[in-house]
């Protein structure tokens, strides 16, 4: 069937807009960031790489990107085991309260992340552990916990159950039926449940904001305490580390379950 | 040895045992509550921010001593009042309401005909190319992004570069509601299209089909039969796009300049810049009540849409 001339036009002036709209920032950035001149102007001056010289030599810089690395790994690591289990039983069982149980799993999204984050400050304060990192890890893997468990259930509830009965019948007890049955299956969701956790956790910043202090802030909250009136171009050079994290995380998504996981009905 | 070795590997060995132990520990009478077990760390991390909200509530219910800046001993509802009656918090609080749903508006306005071109197009090429445009500024993060706005937007900005090469002013972009409106939809469509994408891949395309075979044109069958059939999908957007820029911090925060304050922004400098954990804690308890009944209010109205994340439907 082909769409008449007039749906295609516009459908796609839309597209076109919102291509526009997504992409602008991150073109610019790029651009900004191989400037010769010290301030950014456009149409850019010449061509260079010295902001990332300069970036690259920079200690603080360097840190902050290694806490927001360790954050990510806390979070990540404390996600998949968290997330897969409960994906995992929220897709197979018929449990009770199950609405509930799924109301109060939703809590981290319909929890606004300025209340999460002042209510894990206050009780992470109470139990004096702000000041360390692996809190702020701890605390984005919590509000975040909801992207891993839709991952996993998307994949576990096209998982048939009689294919563990069957290999129950065979005579495989349950953890085998476990790791050699049930998690192959939601292998897909495990991974892009986590790369999605890592990615995100990378640039969470308001619950870093408020759950580091300035001799552990993250890369993103240096960034947002470094913007200033006046636009200085190192700051897009270590944007590009961002843009440059997105894109690995995207191809590896791509490769492992490939994007399109993303547009299938549930 | 070496046979019997093989035949009989390590790792068979240590499944054995691995059984062994977790019939140990967990016999297979005990096999209604392993739902229960498997979720019982999700339900201990979320846990996490209950304890959190419990803490916010017993802030709220103390006041700051101006003169020793210590919270009271004792339980009082003056904050209570403070929040309902200082016309500053009324202001943020509209001002974050009218612009949440401006941006709601906007946003699935823009984001609906994407997904849909991005699940039906039939060229898998256009499909990636879209997919990777949408997951780029999703995976950039908010303050990156922000700041590229402030590179384009800016006074010595490109936009105004390129005005000022035609013979136009400067025109001052950034630092008002609108900038902020502006990036916050940005910001929101990647979450919209990802909620509306699944809802229209429901949708059969023979429906459409059926539908111009009985004589509608494209218009009519995208009001009468794709919008309520994705009605799951733009509930689901909807509630997301709603609830993330009412309470939004950065998008006010870098492109408002300090004076397009949304209510995170308000309940931020409460505790940072004067230290009123108090009063900050009613205005957040206030914010999480809102959003709250936003979405229990959408969920009894409509579903759960595509947010539901139980067992598929049989």
């Amino acid at each position: 069937m082909t769409a008449p001339l007039s749906k295609t036009i516009v459908l796609w002036i839309f597209v076109a807009a919102v291509l526009i709209l997504l992409s602008a920032p991150t073109i610019v950035i790029l651009g900004a960031s191989f400037t010769s001149g010290n301030i950014i102007t456009f149409p850019p001056e010449g061509f260079s790489l010295k902001w990332y010289e300069k970036i690259a030599t920079s200690r603080d810089l360097w840190d902050a990107f290694l806490r927001s690395l360790y954050v990510s790994v806390i979070c990540t690591i404390v996600a998949i085991p968290v997330g897969t289990l409960a994906g995992i039983a929220l897709a197979k069982y018929a449990i009770r309260l199950e609405k509930s149980v799924q109301i109060y799993l939703l809590l981290p999204f319909t929890i606004p992340l300025i209340g999460s984050g002042i209510g894990l400050m206050l009780i992470f304060g109470e139990a004096r552990l702000l000041g360390q990192l692996w809190p702020v890890g701890l605390a984005c893997c919590v509000i975040n916990l909801p992207f891993m468990i839709w991952a996993v259930t998307a994949s576990a509830s096209s998982l048939d159950p009689d294919l563990e009965l069957a290999a129950a019948s065979c005579g495989a007890p349950p953890l085998s039926t476990f790791f050699h049955v049930t998690m192959p299956a939601v292998m897909p969701g495990v991974i892009s449940g986590s790369l999605l956790m890592f990615i995100l956790a990378l640039n969470e910043f308001l619950v870093s904001l408020l759950l580091t202090d300035a001799r552990i802030v993250t890369l993103p909250v240096q960034i947002y305490n470094s913007i200033r009136s006046i636009i200085t171009p190192d700051l897009a050079a270590i944007s590009v580390v961002f843009i440059a994290c997105a894109a690995l995380a995207i191809v590896l998504l791509d490769r492992l379950v490939g994007l399109e996981i993303f547009l299938k009905s549930k | 040895m070496r046979a019997a070795k093989s035949a009989y590997p390590l790792t068979w060995r240590i499944m054995d045992a691995l059984e062994a132990f977790a019939a140990f520990v967990w016999p297979a009478r005990f096999g209604r509550a392993i739902p229960w077990l498997m979720l019982a760390p999700a339900l201990l991390l979320v846990g996490l921010l209950v304890l959190g909200l419990w803490q916010i509530g017993d802030a709220s219910l103390r006041t700051l001593d101006t003169s020793t800046f210590l919270m009271s001993e004792t339980y009082t509802l003056a904050n209570y009042r403070r929040a309902f009656t200082e016309s500053l918090f009324a202001v943020v609080a509209w001002r974050s309401l009218a612009g949440s749903l401006m941006v709601t508006a906007v946003t699935l306005i823009l984001a609906f005909p994407y997904a849909y071109v991005m699940v039906r197009t039939s060229s898998p090429v256009i499909r990636k190319l879209l997919l990777i445009a949408l997951f780029l500024p999703f995976f950039i993060g908010q303050v990156v992004r922000a700041y590229g706005w402030l590179i384009i937007l800016g006074n010595q900005g490109m936009v105004n570069e390129a005005l000022s090469l035609v013979g136009i002013a400067p025109i001052r972009l950034l630092y008002n509601y609108w900038a902020v409106l502006f990036g916050l939809v940005q910001y929101m469509l990647p979450f919209a299209v990802l909620m509306l994408a699944p809802a229209l891949t429901a949708i059969p395309e023979e429906l459409e089909a059926a539908a111009g075979s009985l004589g509608a044109d494209w218009v009519r069958t995208f009001r009468h039969v794709v919008l309520p059939l994705a009605r799951p999908g733009l509930v689901g957007a909807g509630l997301v796009v709603l609830t993330l820029s009412l309470t939004d911090f950065a998008m006010p925060a870098i492109l408002g300049g300090g004076s397009q304050d949304f209510i995170a922004n308000a309940i931020y400098d409460q505790f940072f810049r004067t230290s009123d954990q108090g009063l900050g804690s009613t205005l957040a308890l206030l914010l999480v009540a809102t959003g709250s009944l936003l979405v229990g209010l959408v969920f009894t109205l409509f579903g759960a849409g595509t947010l539901a994340m139980g067992r598929a439907r049989q």
